[in-house]
């Protein structure tokens, strides 16, 4: 009943206070039990004044829920990508591998690396499992009778190519081809546009090459380049060749081995103390210090360098949130004061017609909260949407970035976790409730004919 | 990265220092023979107008040792041809040397490919070893000065240190030392030293066997004393010394 | 929770007849003379007297305004430093490139090798140019090769921050000083005063080797200087490998102006930091949006406020309008006391955020950590670097959208029938 009246009331300005209104004011039998459905309908009903108070906590909830994507989506962005082209969120690899790890030094590979996947998909169910092989070698392109025409060196990468795109999506080479196809079958690789143009090469032609095997021999291989890739870096656009890593064990004489094991949670971007926790559970069942060819696992905080950017993005992610958090708060805090404080003539005819202080009070409570639940729920889901698009489409900016030489990200992209789903609530629910608990405490301490005269302002 | 140094250098290399020594000329030392006599003698020993060899190279790897097997011809110091034997892997790989070039035929990619200009300069691959170690150098003599510096024993074997220092500048090590048999006049030791003097590399010789009338070492160790490693062994399997090679042999075309 | 009583009683409306006779009826924006400067003062009291609700919304501005500057602050001090420390520990003031230098490729270092010209060797002299000289070489820590640049610097260059004075060589040492920095240390695991092997091939192509001591280990923040190098006395590099009076490089100081010479070309600290600013352009489009997010909580807080506060005061605008204020008068009124938030924000912004700013701008932010490996210059204080066009130039951004956000509820009051609006039906 009580909510009946204050949601009837919304519907017109307590200005005008007409004699419909009055007539509604009257109906005191509305128990609380139904407050909840009539409570709704006013709020649907209701074209101007509630209307304006759940846009605001909508409004502002979405933009929490999206500033939150956003804010893990950059911060993760760099991380990730290191993660997805080298690192790893872990990496296995033999210890005397990590010793020299700058070096790629595939003399120290893991063999039998089948048993050791099959091993850790089955302790670490939830991470995602991937073999890579690095390498270094020359590239030689023949001339029509097949004598050398021109070399290069190239840094080499063999991942899995063929009969998955997990690894290209992954490492984001969709973006990066710019010429040519992924390779189809075996024999064929992708390299860098830059060096192609060096080494007067096009897509369709055959190269060789030359490399040094696990074992040490020298190691010679013939790919057909299927495409060209760019990547934004001078370092690797220089001189890089991507193949299947099948391709790359049988040139490099690596069967059933690979320099590294790529770890990746599957279910969330980086998590640093998760990952350590993870590599010195591994370690301590793996790793033994005598033996330079025992397995080792490497969180990817412990890969140099990536332990400052961590750290980093955790704390400027959780300030930057923190404080939009409290902004967000005041804001809506002020909706619902606001909300309240324009209703004190309202609140003085009620008290006038007999409704207690406390029924009024609580009545304001029970609808801010609704305010702030409707308001939440509809923000979340809207920024959830446009969060959604962000993280799909993102903004591209490297159409403003001329000459780009680094690999940087140039297209920001939200990412969604669960926080993005329950965060909004925060500001939404909490801040609107108690904006209306304060704004409300006005009635305890005012005079009912002064509150009633508030109705003629 | 080491082995394919060897893989490619050692035929040639164990070769080409010792037809070297050929070219030695006198500067005698007070009580010492002159260096260039011991070398002519090592010569006697050595070298020959041609030789068709058949070896075996243990490559030390990171995890096990892997055997190759390779058959060189090889005409003078100018001329030498090599194929590999096994494992499947390397087998009918084959590399020509004539003068300053280099070529390398693998039969996997089917492909010719030389190995020249300024990567001759440049190590393979990051590797200390330079394509250029794989040429031939000119003469020994005509870049070193030769001097029996004194005499030393190896295992039980007396033998005179000839040391060469450079007289020319592009030379790839400043000085070597030879320690050499007393008495069959086959070399037991080789160093190569930085102008520094510090050792570099070392090569031991062993398994010293008379054969077709001459003392020839059927074992040699070659090892980069700067790394940690065993180094890398080549066996003599089977040697003819002077024997007729075929001249299409030492032409391109028979390499593919 | 007086503000209510308040807001009224700061109103125009309750100002008296006396200011609104002196409104000059006739001008139309009602912003010139005294009719301006009522407007101004009322406007102005009317917000104040909002009380709390304006509180809320200055401070949720004031935190929009801090945080911009402050977010720009960073990057811009990020970047300045970069720039910095990238002049001060590689660049100077620019340099010049043998033609044939490639500092991406090692092979290119063999020919581009060659003497200081004629031209230059003056300035070389006076240590206006500081020559570096470049040559590959190997190492072997824990029994295993690994590939360096050498670098040849004098010792008594005064150009760089590099601690060249180290390695000034005492007559009676047998080992060669180098020094490196501290994250090629933690790579190559060496520390100061070991002792170890390096291998190099001089001109000819001859191996040579010496030992070399550590004879300092140096925290920089530019890769460069850093990642795989060892740097030692010019002179003994250019003997070591035959190469007399060779370098690839001539470091120019700011004293002397950059000239044309053959087969050199000559780099300025533009051309030599383009990458980094460019990552700075890239990471400052990535914190726009955050601005644009913030800003856009602020401007909501101020439009919900004016929504409501021209929907309350619906009878004071009609009662001004029908003393004779046009509804365009009433409605500046009412956009400029939304914009006096921005003003007000400002006051607050600064109260707190000028200590802030201050700290960081002077104490900075402290990483502990070496960033080098990312391969960006960076150091491990973050400073904010704050210059008056940031701050005034927000502040302007800051008062243009707030009026503009003032503005669009208030477009309603011009269209008010002053009638309704005295009886609070207009809306």
């Amino acid at each position: 009943m009580i909510m009946n009246n204050i949601d009837e009331t919304n519907s017109t300005p307590p200005l005008g206070v007409g004699g419909k209104n009055i007539k509604n004011e009257s109906n005191f039998k509305s128990p609380l039990g139904v407050g909840g459905s009539f409570l709704f309908k006013g709020l649907i009903r209701d074209k101007s004044r509630s209307l304006l108070p759940i846009i605001v906590v909508t409004v502002g909830v979405m933009m929490t829920v999206f500033l939150e994507a956003y804010m893990s989506g950059i911060f993760s962005d760099s991380i990730e990508s290191t993660a997805r082209f080298s690192s790893g969120h872990v990496k296995v690899m033999t210890t005397a591998y990590r010793e020299n790890l700058s070096q790629m030094p595939n003399d120290y590979a893991m063999l039998e690396v089948d048993n050791t996947l099959e091993m850790l998909r089955t302790d670490f169910p939830d991470m995602i499992w991937t073999d890579r092989i690095q390498f270094g070698g020359l590239l030689d392109a023949p001339d029509s009778l097949g004598n050398t025409r021109s070399q290069g060196n190239v840094l080499g990468m063999g991942i899995h190519l063929l009969n998955s795109s997990d690894e290209i999506q992954r490492m984001d080479l969709q973006t990066k081809l710019i010429e040519g196809d992924f390779p189809q079958k075996q024999g064929e690789a992708l390299i860098t546009k830059e060096l192609a143009r060096k080494m007067k090469l096009v897509v369709g032609d055959q190269v060789t090459l030359m490399s040094a095997s696990m074992y040490g021999e020298m190691a010679m291989y013939n790919f057909r380049i299927s495409g060209l890739l760019h990547f934004g870096t001078e370092a690797l656009d220089r001189g890089m060749i991507v193949a299947d890593i099948n391709d790359v064990r049988f040139a490099l004489n690596m069967e059933n081995a690979a320099g590294e094991i790529l770890g990746f949670f599957s279910d969330s971007p980086y998590d640093n103390s998760r990952a350590e926790a993870l590599a010195a559970n591994f370690n301590s069942k793996n790793t033994d210090t005598q033996d330079k060819f025992s397995l080792t696992m490497a969180p990817m905080s412990g890969v140099g360098g990536m332990d400052f950017m961590i750290a980093y993005s955790e704390n400027a992610q959780f300030l930057v949130i923190f404080i939009f958090i409290i902004a967000m708060s005041v804001v809506l805090w002020n909706t619902g004061l606001v909300g309240g404080l324009r209703r004190y003539g309202e609140f003085g005819l009620r008290l006038a017609i007999g409704e207690s202080k406390h029924e009024i009070y609580r009545s304001l409570i029970i609808e801010a909260l609704f305010t702030g639940l409707v308001g939440s729920f509809i923000g979340t889901a809207v920024g959830l949407f446009f969060s959604w698009l962000m993280q799909k489409y993102g903004i591209d900016v490297s159409g403003m970035m001329q000459n780009t030489q680094m690999m940087l990200p140039t297209v920001f992209r939200s990412q969604i976790s669960t926080t993005t789903y329950w965060i909004g609530i925060i500001p939404g629910v909490l801040s609107t409730v108690i904006g209306a608990m304060l704004a409300g405490v006005g009635i305890y301490k005012r005079q009912t004919a002064s509150l009633f005269k508030e109705l003629e302002n | 990265m080491n082995s394919i140094k060897n893989l490619i250098s050692l035929p040639f290399r164990g070769q080409g220092v010792l037809f070297l020594l050929l070219f030695s000329f006198t500067m005698s030392a007070q009580n010492y023979p002159s260096g260039k006599s011991i070398l002519d003698k090592v010569d006697r020993n050595m070298s020959s107008k041609t030789r068709i060899m058949t070896s075996k190279m243990e490559i030390q790897g990171g995890r096990s040792v892997r055997t190759l097997e390779s058959k060189s011809w090889i005409e003078g110091e100018q001329k030498a041809y090599t194929e590999y034997l096994s494992p499947a892997r390397e087998k009918g790989t084959k590399m020509l040397k004539l003068e300053n070039q280099l070529w390398i035929f693998s039969p996997s990619t089917d492909r010719v490919m030389q190995i020249s200009g300024h990567m001759l300069r440049q190590s393979v691959m990051g590797s200390d070893m330079s394509y250029e170690d794989m040429m031939s150098d000119s003469p020994l003599l005509e870049r070193y000065k030769a001097e029996v510096t004194s005499e030393e024993m190896i295992e039980d074997r007396r033998c005179w240190v000839v040391t060469l220092t450079a007289i020319k500048e592009n030379v790839n090590y400043h000085s070597q030392k030879i320690w050499v048999d007393q008495e069959r006049f086959v070399p037991l030791k080789m160093d190569l030293f930085a102008k520094s003097g510090k050792l570099l590399k070392r090569t031991t010789l062993g398994n010293v066997q008379k054969m077709q009338g001459r003392w020839f070492p059927m074992e040699m160790t070659y090892k980069d004393m700067l790394k940690e490693g065993k180094g890398t062994k080549m066996t003599v399997v089977s040697i003819q010394f002077d024997g007729a090679i075929p001249a299409g042999v030492f032409n391109k075309s028979n390499l593919k | 929770m007086n503000n209510i009583g308040k807001t009224n009683s700061y109103s125009p409306l309750g100002a008296g007849g006396n200011n609104i006779k002196k409104t000059n009826i006739d001008s139309p924006s009602g912003l010139g003379g005294k009719g301006g400067l009522f407007l101004f003062k009322t406007a102005f009291k009317s917000l104040i007297g909002n009380g709390l609700k304006t509180w809320l919304n200055v401070s949720v501005l004031s935190v929009s305004f801090v945080l911009i500057i402050l977010l720009q602050g960073v990057l811009k001090g990020w970047s300045e430093q970069a720039v910095e420390d990238t002049v001060r520990w590689e660049i100077a003031d620019g340099q010049y490139w043998q033609e044939g230098y490639d500092p991406y490729d090692p092979f290119s270092l063999d020919s581009s090798a060659v003497a200081i010209p004629a031209r230059l060797q003056g300035d070389v002299n006076s240590q206006n140019l500081e020559p570096v000289l470049i040559s590959q070489a190997s190492i072997y820590p824990g029994g295993r090769m690994m590939g360096v640049l050498l670098r040849g610097i004098r010792p008594d260059q005064k150009l760089l921050k590099i601690p060249t004075e180290l390695l000034v060589v005492n007559d009676n040492e047998s080992e060669i000083p180098v020094i490196l920095g501290a994250y090629m240390a933690r790579q190559t695991g060496l520390k100061l005063n070991d002792v170890l092997t390096l291998r190099w091939r001089d001109k000819n192509g001859t191996f040579e080797a010496a030992d070399i001591r550590v004879a300092g280990i140096f925290k920089t923040s530019v890769p460069s200087v850093d990642n795989g190098s060892l740097w030692l006395p010019l002179d003994k590099l250019q003997s070591m490998t035959l190469r007399e009076n060779a370098a690839h490089l001539l470091i120019k100081s700011p004293e002397i102006e950059a000239k044309q010479v053959t087969g050199w070309s000559f780099k300025s600290v533009e051309d030599l930091t383009a990458s980094t600013m460019l990552l700075v352009k890239t990471k400052s489009m990535g914190t726009s949006l955050l601005y644009v997010i913030f800003l856009l909580l602020a401007m909501l807080a101020i439009f919900d406020t004016q929504t409501l506060s021209i929907f309350r005061r619906q009878r004071e605008i009609g009662t001004l309008v029908a003393m004779g204020m046009t509804p365009r008068q009433v409605m500046w009124h009412f956009t400029l006391e939304g914009t006096f938030n921005a003003l007000l924000s400002f006051v607050v912004g600064a109260v707190w955020g000028t200590p802030l700013l201050w700290y960081l701008s002077n104490k900075g932010i402290s990483f502990n950590m070496d960033a080098s490996e990312i391969g960006v210059a960076m150091g491990d204080t973050m400073y904010a670097s704050v210059t008056p066009g940031l701050v005034f130039g927000t502040m302007l951004f800051i008062i243009v959208i707030t009026a503009v956000v003032s503005y669009l509820p208030a477009r309603k009051i011009a269209k008010m029938n002053p009638t309704e609006a005295i009886r609070g039906k207009a809306i």
